[in-house]
Formats: C-alpha cells, structure tokens, sequence
C-alpha cells in the first residue's frame, strides 16, 4: 500500500506552518465549519460522521456518530471533552497534532459541539504538554478573535466557548471519568458506570468525550465529504490512522497511514519505520500501547485495522506501536511496563492498586536475579485475581505485559529463575531500553 | 416499585426493584463479602471483594424478548462476560446470581490476599479485633497464608490523630472510603478525602479544626479495620469483654439509642444502638465522647448540710430529715405557695412525676417548673401533646411526598441527629424549608432557606398561613377546624406583601414553602430555639398551619419542638411546670421579695446564668440543690443532695417526637448517690404528717410513697398520665427487626454493640390522633414591632457548650469559647477585628466578649452563643434582644 499522498490529519506534513491560523485558512481551513454552519443541520453532520465510519482513535475504537447518539434528547447543557491526556506509553500521536496543526483540532471540536448541541468544551491536555497547551491556547484565543468561538459563530446563532485545561500529569486521567473527576477539581479516579457520560458526565450533565485524533478527523470528513473519506482504510475501519512508531526501528515517529497496512510495511517500508536497526530481528512488537497484548516476528503479516488486530488477539488501542529486538529480555519489558502501571495506578480499586505492587515484586526480583521457584505460578495468579476484576481499564491493562511475556516468552522466566537459584546475578544478561512515554 | 424475581446460589428470592445483588442476597441465606458496600452508603464498588457471577438472559435485538435455547429456557449471558461487584448492578427479573463458584472464590481469596499484602496484621494490639469484618471475611472467605513475602508493607505513620476524637491508622486502612462517604452524604460534613494515589493513597482530614464534624464517631462504627478507633476508646479493653446495656442518651431531645460498654463497671465506651425510629445507627459525637463526667472526681458522694455559713458533709439520714422537716415547716408557717421547685429536663420520666408528687401533691406546691427562668430561653410549649408527630412516624421512611417545615431551628447543635434525618428525607426527594434568622448548615442541604428578619417570625409564620388560606392550597381538614372566621379576619387585614416585607423575605419564597408544606403528602414543622423562645404565640400559628394543611392527627405529620434537655416533653407530661402557680422567671423577683421561701432545685443551676436568680436564692431561707456536681447553685445551698447519674439508674424518657424509651442502669452509683426519684421518695418519707387521731401506732410516713424499682413509678405513669398508658416497660422492650435480616451480623457491619434487644420504645399519641377530634384554631395575633433600637442580639444553642456534661470529655478542645458574633458589616462599622473584645450593653446589663465575624450573618444582627461563661440572664430579654456593641476600651 503506497503512502497517502495527502494526509487527512498530519496536514502539518503537507502544509507548511499549518499552525499558523492564516496558513490553515489559506488551506481550506474553517471551510467546513462554514459549510456545517450554513447548510448543514447538527443532525446532518451527526450523520455524516456516523456514515463516515469515524471511530474513536483513544483506544476502543468505538463509533464516533453513535456514541454522539446515546445523548439523552432535550438533556442541557451538555458538554464535550476532548480528551488530549495523552500518556499511554508509545504514544506521542496528539502531541503532533496539538503542537503542529492545532487549528484542524478547534475546527473538529466546533463541528462536533455543533452537531451534538453544545455550547461549553473543554480540551483536557496531558500535565507534561506545557509547550503544546500553549500553542493550543493561542489558536483558541485566535479561533475566538476571527469569530469562529463565542457567541453567534459565523453569524450562524451558534455559540461555544472551548477552555483549556491542563491535567497533573496522572496517565489515569487519561480514563474518561477520571478525565471528568480532575477536571470538576477532584481527585482523578475513575467513576463507577453506569451512568455513563452520555447520560451523566462532566457535573452530571449529557458528556460526550473524544480523542485529538477523532475530532481532526471530523473538518475533513465535513469538507471533503463521506465517499472521499471512505476510500481511505477499510470498509469496518475506514479512514487513516497515525501510528506512533517507537522502539528498535531506524525511522521511529508518528506515521499516518490508511487502516488495513500490514505491520510489516509500517516497520520495514523505506517510507516507515525504514527496517530494524543494525539488521535485527523483530522480537515483541506492542500495536496499541503498553496496554495492547504483544505479537511476535511470527504475526507480522496482520493489517493495522481494528477488526484484524482484534483477531490476532490484541488491539489498535491508542496507536502507539513499539517494535523490540532481540537484545531485549522480555522479563525487563513486562517489568518496566508493569512497573508504570503500578506507578500510575490510582488506588481507588484492591486489585490494581495491590495487585500491580505484587507483580512489580516478583518481576523486579526476576529482573534483578532474585527469582525463586515458584514465581511463574504465583504470576500467573496475581495477574488473573487482576484480569476483569479491576475498577477500571488500568488494571486491566497492567495484566498485558506480563500476561504475554509469560505466553510468548515461558522460558525467559524460567531461565531467570535458574540463573538466579544457581547463584547468578543480573538479568538475562540483555541491556534495558527506556520505553518512550512522551 | 415492583418486585423482582431473581435466582441466587439456587434460590427464588423476590425483592423490590432496585434492590442490589448483595442485599438481595442477604434476604437469603446468602453471605456474600463485602467492604467498601454499606447499606447505609451509596455503592462505589471499589474494594472488588463481593465480586459474584451474574447471569441474565440474552436479549433478542430485534424483537427484546429473551432468547430462548433449545430447552425452552432463556439462554443466560454473563454480564459483560466478568465477574460483577454484587454492590452495584440492580437485580433484575430472570437474572441468576452464582457466588459459589471456582471463579469467584478464586477472586475472593485474591482480593484479600490483595489487601493483607498491605496490611499490618496488629491485630492483637488493634481496637477492632474481635468485631473486625477483614478478621471475619479472612477467616471465612480468605487464604490461610500469604505469597507476598516481603517486608515492604505499606508504612506510614502511625497513628495520627486525625481531630480530637479521632485516630487514623493508615496501615490498617483498606481505603474502602466508608468513612469518606459518610461525611459526605449521611453527616454533610464534607472534612474527609484522599490524597497521594495507588498504595500511597491516604485518607486526610480537609479541615481546621481536622476532622470537624459532630458524628464523627461513627466513623469508627463503620470502618470495617481498625484504621479509624476513637481517641475515647483506644486502648482501653477488648471488645469482647465488655457488658452491652441499653441507655438513652439525654442530652438533647432526639433520645438516641446507645450502648454503654462497661467492664469492671467502668464505662469503656459508648456505641450508638441501632432503632430506625430514633437515630437509625448513628449518634452524634457529644452523646459517644460526652458520657465522660459520670466517672468524674468531682463528683458529689455524699449529703452536704450548710452549718455557720459552710457546707459540710453529713450522713443521708440528717440530711433527709433536716430536708423534710424544714420544708413541712415552711409549708405550715407560709404555705405552700411559698414553696417551689425546678427539675432538670434531662431526668427520667420516673424522677419527674415524683418530683411534681412531691412537690404538688405532698407539700401542695403549684410552683414547679423545668427551666431556670432567665430571659431568652423557651416557653412552655404543650402543643406537640395535641399536635406532635402521629403515632407511628418514621422520619427514615420519608422522602418524596414530604415537606418538612424547620423554624427558628438549628438542628445540628440543638438536636444533631436531626440534621441527618433531615439530610436523608432530602436524599430521598422530601423538600425542607429552613426559615431562620442565620445561617445553619442544615440551610446548606435544605430545598430552600427563608432568612427571616429577627423578631419578625410571627410575621413569616403568619406569612405563610396566608399563602395557605387565599390559596385555598389544602382544605381536607376544614371540617374538623373550627374558629377559621376569626383567623381569616386576622389575615385579612393584611397583604402576603405586607407581611413579606415585614419579615424581610421575598414572596415568591415564602409561597413555595408554604405550597411545598401544604400539598405535600406527609408534613412535619420542627421548630426550635429560636422559634421557642419567641413565645407561644409563634407556636400556636404553626400549629395552625399544621391543622390547617391537615398535617396532624396522623403517622408522619405533625409538630416536633425541638427543646433543649433530653427530656422536656417528659418533663411538661409529668406535671414540672407552673401548675397554677408562678413560673421559673416569676420565682427570682418573688424570692427577692421574700413571697418564695423556699425551693427545692434537682439538676438545674440557675445561679451560673443569672445574678439576679443568684441573688433571689441567697434570699431563701431553705434551698435544697440535688445534683451530681458542686454547682454555682449548690454552693448557696442549705442541703446538697448527691444523685446517681443516668448510667447509674433504670428510666424512661420521652423524645421530641413523644416516643418513650428505656435506659438501662448501667453500674451501682459509685458512692451509693440513689436515683433521682429515689431521693424524693425519701424526702417526701421524711416530711411528717399529722398523726391522725385515733391511730395509736402513729405512721410518720407519707401515704402513696412506697416505690421499690423503678417500674413501680413507670406502673403508676401509665396509669395516670394521658397518653402513658401504651408506655410500659413491657412494650418498651419490643425490638424491631431494621435494614435486612442480617443488619446485625457482625461478619458485615460490625459493631456488635449496634444490636437493638431491649427494644425500640413506643411512640404515645398525641390528642390528634383521635379520629373523632376536633380542632380550635388559636388566635394569633400580628407581631408588635421588633426588637428596640440597636443591634438584635440573638441566643443561640452550641452543642459543645462546655457544661458539666463535658467533664473528662475527649470534646473538650472542641468546646466553643464565650464569644460574640458579629456581621462582617457591624464589625467594619465597630472597628472590630476577629477576636478582638467588645462591650455589649443591653437593658439587661452588661458584658465584655471576644468577637468572631460571620460574613453570613445580616447586618444588624448578632449571635450570642449560649455557653458555659455567658450569664444569658444578665444580658438577655428575650428571643431577640436590642443591644449596643461597641469597641471595648
């Protein structure tokens, strides 16, 4: 599959300076808000976007247009959150869009408050993207100054006010209730559902709540129309996707691609990530961010779309890709990603807060040549008291790493648990990689 | 709602819709694990420890009906194919519910391996231990051994404490945020939250003082470890060595249920007793840590008799003798009109109709009262006798359909229990009016807040009987009423406007109110101090809009006064109160003039709120004070009586919404100090008599006064008080099943102390609860002009006054100061900072206080808290007192 030509959301890559309000103007920018606006019904564009196939880029992948639908009828004020707390480790796809195209966000953002009537969002941006919540700042106030927010936008009667809130930098915040308990002022822990947003978020009222990447989506689609949108990805997955492609890679970065890409491609394509480095061997590839279960050299051939990834057993999830060579010991990496789970676990639930405490125990000892007899069944325990048991996703999540190094990689334990009785120290003797968390 | 059928571990159980799996479970024999869940408590489902397998049939899309499998049966799914918090999803019908399978008992032994891997295991030096949910659930559900080998449990320091009454073990904490969600939704103190996260999550105090709420205690009912112990019962015994007895807490009229734990006849501690009528299963932290003064040193132990100018101590049988000889001879050189005598509102029914016995009936004396007659404090207040709430009321069953009226009230310092049970009605859909003259913060939670201007509430009151009338909002009850004509004609001659602007409110609130009150189902008008002290005037014109509404005479409507004492409904049912004859605040001018010559005062001390009552007392020529403290007033005293406290004596009592209770005798009275009632039994057997002629073997004991137990006078209650005949001990003691067949297992919920088996009392009835009565209407007049000149300065209640209850009380850094308090604009007019003094002159006198600025409070409008250093009487005159508050020099 050739690269796009054009892209649907990294325009930045297109259009120089896209950033800058005049350039993203010049570029067809605000057009489809115009259009909405002056011919177009909030139902119209609510279909639109439903026939467009858009789904939900943050991780579940579910559809934009009906989750705008679950909103209860004549329930105001209603709310929209973006959700730009982006922390799921491998992926920095947002960022990009926030730092280099932040118009085509606001755009996306007006279009959706339009299409499910609301007057107040709010972008809820990740504590650690300081520069980035700057910029998005400056091209709200901009969008403010030429019209396109506040009241009576474009002449049209319609109204929003989009604020911009900076989170603490806690990766539960990430969680859509969470998101919403942070940004009423409290403490962010997950909410017990139902209610669901839909029905009761943001202050108890109707919330709808999107990723960057969804909502960039939404002026294109609006623009360029359904059929135009539909002849990028798939027919279940249609549309582009920005993968986050980090680890072992010679051209790591975010990649924006039609669904339906082999992985292969995006790892090995000149145009990509451009092959493994040193001519290594692919070991562990992680498709959707630490929460995504890992594949292995063998499943390079599955396409980057939600329903093929979904069958290979693990998930699109938020995007982020992270590919590890052979030099990596797949004790370290449930380890290291186990262990941020733990640190960003909120407490809130027994077992995740206890539970990831445990796991990060027994693997760092493994890790560090203290494995005992007995460890590999007392894993495989502690990750299935956690495994649906938990609160919320992240505990969940913190079950993935481990869940497949000790399915893919059995012997690596073992083996560390032999060195270790034997008297050995250090790990598998294989050097750790910082996994990129930005 | 309707029920719903469902299938648990193989049983049918059907419970109402809305129920959730864990209580309807419980209806069963089913037990499933629970710690964060509280019945009481909204749902979180955070602890993961009542995770069970839920089943429900697998709806068709397109046609919602259950898909049926080849059997004919629906084809079950496992909701969101997980094990489900048992805490949270609401049963539905067909759903099946498995807590018995490899899956859920692998995830039980999982969560409290979980949480044991952080927790201490100090159970032989925890509080908790013997009435602990994580000790039960780890024997009955968990593993025996843990795999978390490591030393690395969670550490904090420990502990800390967490207010006054308080201590927090953090490593004992399951952070299952039962503590923090009763502040929030039960107490409405929102003082505790989280920090930190993951497993350096902690609870914190969010307030100054920490931890500043009243019902803090119950805290440590709920907790399910031992993170949360009192700093009154840390340490002092295992639970399981305690003997449970049954006590009624008398500190105000709410008469909660509670629970003395004694060992070695020493109070350990004090748990409140579970009765959903009363105070469900909690208590207010002055009735937990406010029972201290019973064991205090001070105590009295033996008589006192004045000899030249000193008290001195003396045997039981002078002092009795001195007792009754002295007051027979007043009674036969004065008579006994110049006798008179105060009771306490706090003493037991049995103590109050023998002290009106001995007063009235043996010396012929018609001055009796129960207050100490200085300005500001309540009138005499029958009405809830004839209008009181109906038999059969339970405020915890109310909620929608309901309209509380609350006047001249703060609940949360005169009856705290009341703020709850009004908070639950609010939770459950009731609405409640608040009108007061400040703020409350019952306000807070309220529907809606009527900030009423000082002295004008009959003109609020009259207000909203106006909205009922020209509305014609509710006449179901007209043909029962009579005098409406001359009511009519009072309220005719003014407009709502009128009346609105003199009350200061604007109409549209006070016709909400009174609407909400009148069409609702069941109404409720509470009223307290503020509104008490207004005089009866006020009163009878909530009752008339009570009858008028056809708010009476029924279960769950009807008056509540909230009185000060917990037992002044008692007090005005057992005859303490002017019969005839002259009234507390009549007693000090007549006693200076010498027409008052002697007084018998039990529990009361007039002396400490008013030097003029002092003074008229040093003018008697016999005073005899029975107390259980050397007070002001007994210190003027001719003979001192020592009495047992209520741990140390059988009683009844009688709660503001007339129900009548038991209190068990908890221990002997330490120094042999006899019940109230006993000693008056004995002073009225002292009094001689005169020899009937004929009678040779000459009886010098008083007719009638052969009283053995305590009963003896409850037999002769019933017998001859209206409405006491239903209120024998025998049906005192009928227990009532609350929350769920196992409400009391202590496996759950703890608190072994919380179970109810010395019954829930009887609530007697009121005058209209007779379906054939009727009703006359008072007449009620419009308010003459408010106060004078001048700041109003209003009286008002403090819980934590630091009277003689708070003796050896934990609360004691929680007593509030003598103080006044000012509007923040008086304040910048006086040039006066916080804690700075001012001098407040009244008509009455004189005092120099610190001032505290409320920026709540109106201008022109001051609070003087009632308070142990405050002499109410030598600065008051009444409900509202014009006053010159300047800047003291």
């Amino acid at each position: 599959m050739p690269p796009l030509t054009e892209h649907i959301v990294l325009r930045d890559l297109d259009v120089p300076n896209i950033g800058d309000q005049e350039v993203y103007i010049q570029n067809g920018g605000y057009e489809a808000l115009r259009i909405a606006l002056k011919e177009k019904t909030p139902a119209d564009v609510m279909t639109m976007v439903k026939d467009a196939g858009l789904r939900g880029r943050g991780g579940a992948g579910f559809p934009a247009g009906v989750k705008w639908g679950f909103l209860p009828k004549g329930v105001y004020p209603r709310y929209l959150l973006c959700n730009c707390d982006e922390s799921e480790p491998g992926t920095f796809n947002n960022h990009q869009i926030v730092d280099r195209n932040p118009h085509q966000l606001i755009e996306g953002i007006i279009l959706a408050a339009y299409a499910i009537e609301c007057h107040t969002a709010f972008i809820y941006v990740r504590g650690e993207f300081a520069h980035a919540a700057r910029t998005l700042q400056r091209a709200v106030d901009q969008a403010y100054e030429k019209g396109f927010l506040g009241k009576d936008i474009l002449g049209s009667g319609f109204e929003l006010d989009i604020i911009v809130h900076r989170g603490a930098g806690a990766y539960i915040c990430g969680e859509e209730t969470a998101l919403m308990e942070s940004l009423e002022g409290k403490i962010g822990q997950p909410r017990l559902k139902p209610p669901f947003p839909a029905v009761a978020g943001l202050y108890g009222k109707p919330t709808i709540i999107n990723n960057v990447e969804t909502l960039t989506n939404v002026p294109m689609i609006v623009r360029k129309g359904v059929e135009w949108y539909r002849t990028f990805g798939t027919e279940r997955s249609p549309g582009t996707k920005v993968f986050s492609l980090s680890g072992h890679v010679n051209r790591p970065g975010n990649y924006e691609v039609p669904f339906g890409t082999p992985l292969r491609e995006l790892i090995e394509a000149d145009y990509y990530g451009g092959g493994m480095r040193n001519g290594n061997q692919v070991k562990i590839v992680v498709p959707g961010g630490a929460s995504a279960a890992w594949l292995t050299a063998a499943q390079l051939d599955v396409t980057m779309d939600y329903e093929a990834l979904a069958a290979a057993g693990t998930m699109l999830g938020s995007g982020g890709v992270i590919v590890l060579d052979e030099t990596v010991s797949a004790v370290e990496v449930a380890y290291k990603m186990d262990e941020f789970f733990k640190h960003e676990s909120c407490g809130k639930c027994t077992p995740c807060r206890e539970g990831t405490h445990f796991l990060v125990k027994v693997l760092h000892r493994l890790n560090h040549g203290g494995g005992r007899q007995g460890d590999i069944p007392i894993l495989h325990d502690v990750y299935n008291q956690m495994a649906g048991n938990c609160f919320c996703l992240l505990g969940e999540s913190a079950v993935v790493p481990i869940r497949s190094a000790l399915k893919l990689f059995p012997h690596e334990f073992e083996e560390a648990i032999a060195r270790a009785t034997a008297g050995a120290n250090g790990a598998n003797g294989k050097h750790a990689i910082a996994l990129v968390t930005h | 709602m309707p029920d719903v059928t469902l299938i648990i571990d193989g049983q049918t159980v059907t419970v109402p819709a809305g129920t959730n799996i864990v209580d309807a479970a419980r209806s069963t024999e089913v037990s499933i694990p629970v710690f964060c869940y509280h019945p009481k408590l909204r749902p979180v489902g955070m602890c993961r420890m009542c995770l069970v397998e839920v089943w429900t049939p697998r709806i068709d899309p397109a046609t919602r009906q259950p898909v049926l499998g080849e059997d004919g049966k629906p084809v079950l799914a496992l909701m969101m194919g997980k094990l489900q918090p048992g805490c949270v999803p609401p049963v539905s019908d067909g759903m099946v519910v498995k807590t018995v399978t490899d899956k859920v008992q692998f995830a039980q032994k999982g969560q409290l391996e979980f949480l044991l891997s952080s927790h201490p295991l100090d159970c032989p030096v925890c509080d908790k231990g013997g009435e602990c949910p994580l000790q039960n659930l780890t024997m009955q559900f968990g593993p025996s051994t843990s795999r978390f080998d490591y030393a690395d449990k969670v550490h904090f320091e420990k502990p800390i404490a967490l207010g006054d009454t308080i201590y927090l073990d953090r490593e004992r904490c399951i952070l299952c945020s039962r503590c923090v969600r009763f502040q929030d939704d039960i107490a409405g103190d929102p003082v505790l939250g989280f920090d930190n996260r993951g497993r350096a999550w902690e609870i914190i105090s969010k307030s100054d003082p920490p931890f500043d709420s009243k019902f803090s205690g119950n805290t440590t009912d709920i907790c399910p470890v031992g993170a949360l112990t009192s700093a009154d019962f840390r340490f002092k015994s295992r639970v399981w060595e305690v003997r449970s007895v049954p006590t009624i807490c008398t500190h105000c009229p709410v008469g909660c249920n509670l629970t003395f734990d004694m060992r070695h006849n020493q109070l350990m501690r004090v748990m409140p007793r579970e009765n959903d009528y009363v105070n469900e299963i909690w208590n207010c932290d002055k009735g937990r840590f406010g029972m201290r003064f019973a064991e205090s040193g001070d105590r009295l132990t033996t008589p006192l008799i004045r000899r030249n100018g000193k008290l001195v101590e003396a045997s039981w049988e002078e002092a009795l003798q001195l007792v009754g000889e002295r007051l027979a001879e007043l009674r036969d050189d004065a008579g006994s009109q110049a006798l008179a005598g105060l009771a306490a509102p706090d003493l037991s029914n049995e103590d109050l109709f023998l002290f009106g016995k001995l007063l009235h009936d043996t010396l012929g004396s018609p001055n009796l009262d129960h207050r100490v007659g200085v300005a500001g404090e309540a009138a005499i207040d029958d009405l809830p006798a004839a209008y009181g709430v109906g038999q059969g009321t339970n405020l915890l069953e109310l909620g929608k359909g309901t309209a509380v009226l609350v006047f001249g009230a703060d609940p949360e310092e005169e009856a705290p229990l009341y703020l709850l049970r009004l908070r639950g009605i609010l939770a459950r859909g009731g609405d409640v009016t608040v009108v007061n003259p400040y703020a409350t913060k019952l306000e807070h939670a309220a529907t809606r807040s009527l900030r009423v201007r000082p002295g004008a509430e009959q003109a609020l009151a009259l207000a909203l009987l106006k909205v009922v009338i020209d509305e014609a909002l509710d006449t179901t009850f007209a043909e029962r009423l009579r005098d409406t004509d001359q009511l009519r004609r009072i309220l005719g001659e003014y407009t709502l406007a009128q009346l609105a602007e003199a009350a200061g409110v604007a109409e549209e609130q006070i016709q909400a109110g009174a609407r909400a009150f009148a069409q609702a189902e069941h109404g409720i008008i509470i009223y307290g101090r503020h509104a008490l002290a207004g005089g009866n005037d006020l009163s009878n014109t909530l009752a008339n809009l009570a009858l008028l509404c056809g708010k009476v005479g029924r279960a769950n409507s009807g008056l509540i006064a909230l009185t000060s004492g917990g037992n002044t409904r008692g007090a005005i049912d057992m005859g303490v109160r002017p019969r005839g004859g002259l009234s507390a605040a009549e007693y000090w001018p007549a006693a200076s003039a010498g027409t008052l010559r002697g007084m018998y005062i039990a529990g009361l001390d007039p002396a400490r709120q008013s030097a003029a009552a002092a003074a008229a007392l040093g003018n008697l020529e016999f005073l005899v004070v029975q107390d259980i403290f050397l007070t002001a007033t007994a210190e003027l005293a001719h003979v001192v009586l020592p009495t047992a406290t209520l741990f140390e004596r059988d009683g009844t009592f009688t709660n503001a919404e007339r129900r009548v209770q038991r209190s068990r005798q908890a221990r002997p009275a330490s120094a042999g100090q006899p019940a109230p009632w006993e000693i008056f039994q004995r002073v009225a057997q002292a009094i001689p008599v005169a020899v009937p002629a004929g009678n040779s073997n000459g009886s010098d004991r008083a007719a009638g006064w052969g009283y053995v137990v305590a009963s003896d006078v409850a037999d002769e209650i019933s017998r001859k008080v209206a409405g006491y005949s239903s209120a024998g001990y025998t049906s005192l003691g009928v227990t009532r099943q609350s929350w769920g067949r196992q409400a009391n297992d202590d496996v759950y919920y703890d608190g072994t102390s919380y179970i109810n088996t010395e019954g829930v009392g009887v609530q007697i009835s009121s005058r209209a609860d007779d379906p054939k009565a009727s009703f006359s209407l008072s007449r009620v007049a419009y308010p003459g002009a408010a106060a004078g000149e001048g700041i109003a300065l209003l009286p008002v209640v403090r819980a934590y006054d630091g009277g003689d209850w708070a003796r050896g009380s934990k609360l004691q850094p929680r007593m509030v100061p003598a103080h006044v308090v000012l509007s923040h604009a008086d304040a910048a007019r006086i040039g006066i900072g916080v804690g700075e003094t001012v001098r407040i002159e009244t008509v009455a006198g004189s005092a120099s206080l610190p001032a505290q600025i409320d920026t709540g409070l109106a201008e022109g409008v001051a609070l003087l808290p009632l308070v142990a250093g405050i002499a109410a009487g030598d600065l008051l005159t009444g409900a509202v007192t014009a006053a010159r508050i300047e800047r003291a020099e």
